[in-house]
């Protein structure tokens, strides 16, 4: 039982630890109360960004030019960068599923230069690529050209790190064993990749894929530099654009929607990692979302 | 997990080196590969400028003839603007669509540079472009422009008659007027204390350090360097005098060292919402600050000022029809629509730059309300042309030496 | 299928003894001795490298092409050379100079970003060691929930937490408002109007979430034991931290760092929302102002190659400290 002396209560190693809750809060409230103001104008009924006139669906359907219903500039940028989340993902998950047990496996110098060129494009600043192949779409005739093509190329060689560090991650705990046993009873070493390796990858491909999706919906620098005409912009590149100029709250509103996407497919992906992973132990980590390696 | 010596350690060392090794052998064998690699390809000749002194009239293109009269434009297909931001009326574009039901898709840029590099990476497809006449011969040139018919383009008559024939393009083979305005100084009485008559030369404002964090010029190298110029007194704002570039220089970083200036084209919504007090300004965005406004803020507060001898930096934007577009009727159609009286007048409401029509007198700008009364000075006459300082088009290594001052300023060293 | 027997029950054959062994040593797991041969491995692994090849690697050629090319007259735009030995260097030394020698105009840009990236990664460490480590070991039932709090600013768009930003900062904004607390002051402080604290806050706000989660994986796997022995033992709160949490950590530390930090020498839309001066100009602005600029795309393409050098030479480094660097898993 403690005393109520000051000195033993700060020495006590057991108390609640009081500050750091406090530091926790406060980083909280600064790191999403903007964001819950943005959301909440989305809704006003005035010109305004910064002074409540009111509640309206305005922006979101009512207003005839500039809701983001009716403007089409605006829902095609949603739609557009739905649209390159959904095809970036489709590329690199599987690409950078069987490049990682590519690399795990194949010992020898092409792998190991692979494994720097993996671990260099994971850090490098995104504005480098981003350059670079913006030079390639305009010097050369290939087929990377500025808009989707380019966006799309652009992206999933930026993401394709992600999948490679998880899927890595998760090969290192699963081990060889499995394989050998399926192997043992007269599996092929395809097939028994296929039918058990796979089964055992399920949560690290889920979650890589919606660690993709969520980066690429996001993405600024790449898509920009690798945009072509407006209908290839996207929600974040209509909110620097328009920033800068006279934004009304539609713009709110476009974000407060691709904001809610993004949370639903967050979501459906969590309780999908959940459920491939039921009945394993230590199972339902969010870890994986942190990135753990 | 520790640092690890010893043969495996070593193993891989190794390995890297090689790794590098075999990487520099497939560079040597891949550099011809990319050499062989298609690339665009450029051979324009000498660079063509025009000037008031020397007008030039264009060829027609070789690559881009001229289309054909009494077609229609198809409804249903698109039409590719490129533009700068907040400078076509919505209305404007929406009832053209109603009209022809062709799909417009409005394409923004940030600054013209950026425009003509996007450009001219071909694989775009943009119909209409609204340069100024500064590049306007490296776009003819580089064959990136189609002639126009001008048998669409009914609603010429309504321009002014110095722009029947403009030195710029003769015959007006290539372009029509797309807005005219003026580039001056703007304050707000409340936020920033401006009296003009006190300087010699009016332009001292800008670096009169009691508008330090309260100020902003504009985005644009030319218009930015030239009012410098017309500081230090050079009346001539295409100047290649290396001594007149490098007082501008001088000039232009002290300006940034002391006043601390934002650098931006959003000036028509910065003021209005109080960034800051004092600005220069293109003509047509102070008269479009009163939109801006909040609403109980007075319009009065307002003032634009350019020189009375009209002395100072004129110039018009143009439209022009690109090459690399698919959709050249609608592209016609729509040129002619911008002619036309209501459309303009559509146009001039929501940008509040002026259009060179005969049915918008300046003087009757301000009778008619359209302009408030302490922005009349904003109004740009026709005879204003004969005096003003267009910033034209320069040659190759001035234009370097230009963007190297431009480029330093913008660095922040 | 009978019972698995484990391996205290039956005699374990010497070879299986001696991998066994090695792998509990830690070793590196003998290479070749699993499931499959080169060329499954191999063909899985070539769509990626092939990708990477042509789409990573070989821009940066191109690059290289264009920094060493020339430029067209009329509409300046960059002409690539592709052969080393026909390569024109005055484009580059024009940056170097500019850099190094006389009139070094573009200095305070690179000196700019790394101080503003030094001091915002700092702030960003101060903000969320205490954060990561509330949540990976003190908040017991709530850890999920803070998690998904924390995690939150990932899949939230970086462009609306900033314009968020942009639209509270504004002079007849919200942090003015609140400042002024309902008319007891006047503060009309134009925060967005080239301030360098701007700036820099904006770069934490916009990259502290980058560092907290490495740290909070970090903190989750170091022993709670050595904690509570070291309390135990009488150490005092900052004793233990300084002694057995620090050291604990560093690696999770060192890695956050460079998580943080090497994306934050790309950044130009931070300071281009936050500031419209170009006083506060970073590398990645340099890069920006000049890559669609005709006439300076050498230039950018230089200030590119600055920036990659600077930025892989770190990590090599704290590759070469750690690990052989075959190994990914960090």
């Amino acid at each position: 039982m403690s005393t109520l002396s000051p000195v033993s209560w700060w020495r006590n190693p057991w108390r609640k630890p009081w500050g750091l809750m406090i530091v926790t809060a406060l980083y909280l409230t600064w790191s999403l109360l903007p964001v819950a103001v943005a959301v909440l104008f989305s809704f006003n009924a005035g010109r305004s960004r910064v002074t409540w006139q009111g509640f309206s669906m305005r922006w979101y359907y009512g207003d005839p030019l500039r809701s983001v219903w009716h403007d089409s500039s605006l829902h095609a940028a949603l739609v557009h960068t739905l649209w390159l989340g959904v095809l970036a993902t489709a590329i690199t998950v599987p690409l950078g599923v069987a490049l990682a047990l590519g690399l795990d496996r194949w010992r020898g110098r092409i792998p190991s230069g692979a494994n720097l060129a993996v671990i260099v494009s994971f850090v490098l600043p995104e504005i480098l690529m981003a350059v670079s192949l913006l030079f390639v779409a305009t010097v050369l005739v290939s087929p990377l050209k500025l808009g989707t093509s380019g966006q799309v190329l652009g992206l999933v060689t930026f993401q394709l790190s992600w999948p490679v560090v998880i899927v890595r991650a998760r090969l290192l705990t699963i081990g060889r064993d499995y394989e050998e046993a399926a192997v043992d009873l007269g599996a092929s070493p395809a097939g028994a990749v296929w039918r058990v390796l796979m089964k055992l990858l399920y949560p690290a491909i889920f979650a890589s894929a919606v660690l993709v999706f969520a980066d690429v919906i996001d993405d600024f620098i790449l898509v920009r530099y690798l945009s072509g005409d407006s209908s290839t912009e996207t929600v974040s590149i209509k909110v620097y654009n328009t920033a800068r100029a006279a934004p009304t709250p539609a713009l709110n509103a476009l974000t407060t929607l691709l904001l809610v996407t993004a949370l639903i497919v967050v979501t459906l992906g969590y309780l999908g990692y959940r459920w491939f992973t039921r009945g394993e132990k230590g199972a339902g980590a969010i870890d994986v979302f942190a990135g753990e390696s | 997990m520790g640092a690890r010596t010893g043969p495996a350690h070593d193993r891989s060392r190794q390995l890297h080196r090689r790794t590098v090794l075999r990487g520099g052998l497939l560079a040597a064998v891949g550099v011809p590969l990319l050499s062989a690699c298609q690339t665009r390809t450029h051979d324009y000749g000498e660079l063509r400028i025009p000037t008031p002194e020397n007008p030039i009239r264009w060829p027609l293109s070789k690559k881009y003839p001229i289309i054909e009269s009494g077609l229609k434009p198809q409804p249903g297909s698109v039409l590719r603007i490129y533009n700068y931001a907040d400078y076509l009326s919505p209305k404007m574009m929406k009832d053209f669509e109603a009209q022809t039901g062709v799909d417009i898709h409005l394409s923004t840029f940030n600054d013209a540079d950026e425009a003509l590099t996007k450009i001219a990476s071909g694989n775009l497809g943009f119909d209409l472009y609204f340069p100024s006449y500064d590049s306007l011969g490296k776009l003819i040139q580089a064959e990136l422009l189609r002639p126009l018919n001008q048998d669409y383009l009914t609603n010429a008559k309504n321009l002014w008659h110095s722009f029947d024939n403009p030195w710029y393009d003769l015959g007006s083979r290539y372009t029509i007027p797309y807005t005219i305005y003026s580039t001056g100084i703007g304050w707000r009485t409340d936020l920033a204390d401006v009296n003009l008559s006190q300087y010699e030369n009016p332009f001292d404002v800008f670096w009169d350090t009691q508008y330090t964090d309260n100020m902003a010029i504009l985005d644009d190298w030319h218009t930015a360097i030239g009012m410098v110029l017309m500081r230090n007194g050079v009346n001539d704002l295409n100047t290649t005098n290396s001594k007149y570039l490098e007082e501008a220089r001088v000039a232009l970083l002290d300006l940034r060292k002391t006043m601390n200036p934002k650098v931006t084209i959003q000036m028509y919504t910065d003021m209005p919402s109080g960034q800051y007090g004092l600005a220069q300004f293109w003509s047509g965005d102070a008269i479009n600050m009163p939109y801006y406004l909040p609403k109980k803020t007075p319009v009065d507060i307002l003032r634009y000022w350019f020189p009375p001898d009209g002395v100072g930096e004129i110039d018009n934007d143009l439209v022009v029809c690109l090459g690399q577009g698919s959709n050249p009727v609608a592209a016609h159609y729509f040129m002619n629509q911008i002619l036309d009286v209501t459309s303009a007048g559509q146009n001039f409401g929501f940008t509040g730059y002026q259009p060179p029509l005969k049915q918008f007198t300046p003087s009757d700008l301000v009778k008619q309300g359209y302009v408030p009364e302490n922005l009349a000075t904003a109004v740009v006459q026709e005879s204003d042309f004969k005096t003003g300082l267009p910033l034209l088009q320069l040659p190759v290594t001035a234009e370097n030496e230009y963007h190297q001052i431009w480029q330093e300023f913008k660095s922040g060293g | 299928m009978a019972e698995v027997e484990t391996e205290t029950d039956r005699p374990v054959p010497d070879e299986l003894e001696e991998s066994q062994a090695s792998r509990r040593r830690g070793a590196e797991p003998e290479p070749q001795k699993g499931v499959g041969s080169r060329w499954l491995w191999g063909g899985l692994a070539l769509p990626g490298i092939v990708w990477l090849c042509l789409l990573f690697i070989a821009p940066l050629y191109v690059v290289l092409a264009i920094i060493f090319g020339g430029i067209d007259p009329i509409l300046r735009q960059p002409v690539p050379v592709w052969n080393p030995l026909d390569w024109d260097f005055s484009q580059f030394n024009f940056v170097m100079g500019r850099i190094f020698g006389p009139d070094p105009y573009f200095r305070p840009a690179m000196i700019r970003t790394v101080a503003y990236v030094a001091s915002a990664s700092l702030i960003c460490l101060v903000i969320a060691y205490p954060v990561a480590y509330f949540t990976a070991r003190l908040a017991g039932r709530w850890k999920g929930l803070l998690l998904a709090a924390l995690i939150a600013p990932f899949w939230i768009s970086y462009m609306m937490r900033m314009l968020a930003w942009v639209n509270l900062l504004q002079t007849d904004g919200l942090v003015n408002k609140t400042l002024s607390a309902g008319g007891l002051f006047n503060v009309h402080y134009a925060w967005l109007q080239g301030h360098s604290t701007t700036v820099i806050l904006g770069l934490v706000y916009g990259y502290v979430p980058y560092m907290i989660l490495p740290l909070y994986a970090g903190l989750d796997r170091a022993p709670t034991a050595m904690l509570e022995a070291a309390r135990d033992l009488g150490a005092s709160r900052f004793q233990t931290f300084y002694r057995v949490t620090w050291p604990l950590t560093r690696t999770a530390v060192v890695v956050s760092l460079l998580v943080t930090t090497l994306p934050m020498l790309g950044d130009y839309f931070t300071v281009d929302l936050l500031s419209g001066s170009p006083s506060n100009s970073m590398i990645g602005n340099l890069i920006n102002n000049s890559v669609l600029t005709p006439g300076e795309t050498g230039q950018a393409g230089a200030f590119v190659l600055i920036v990659l050098v600077v930025s892989v030479i770190p990590m090599f480094i704290y590759l070469r400290s750690t690990r052989s660097g075959t190994d990914i898993a960090v």
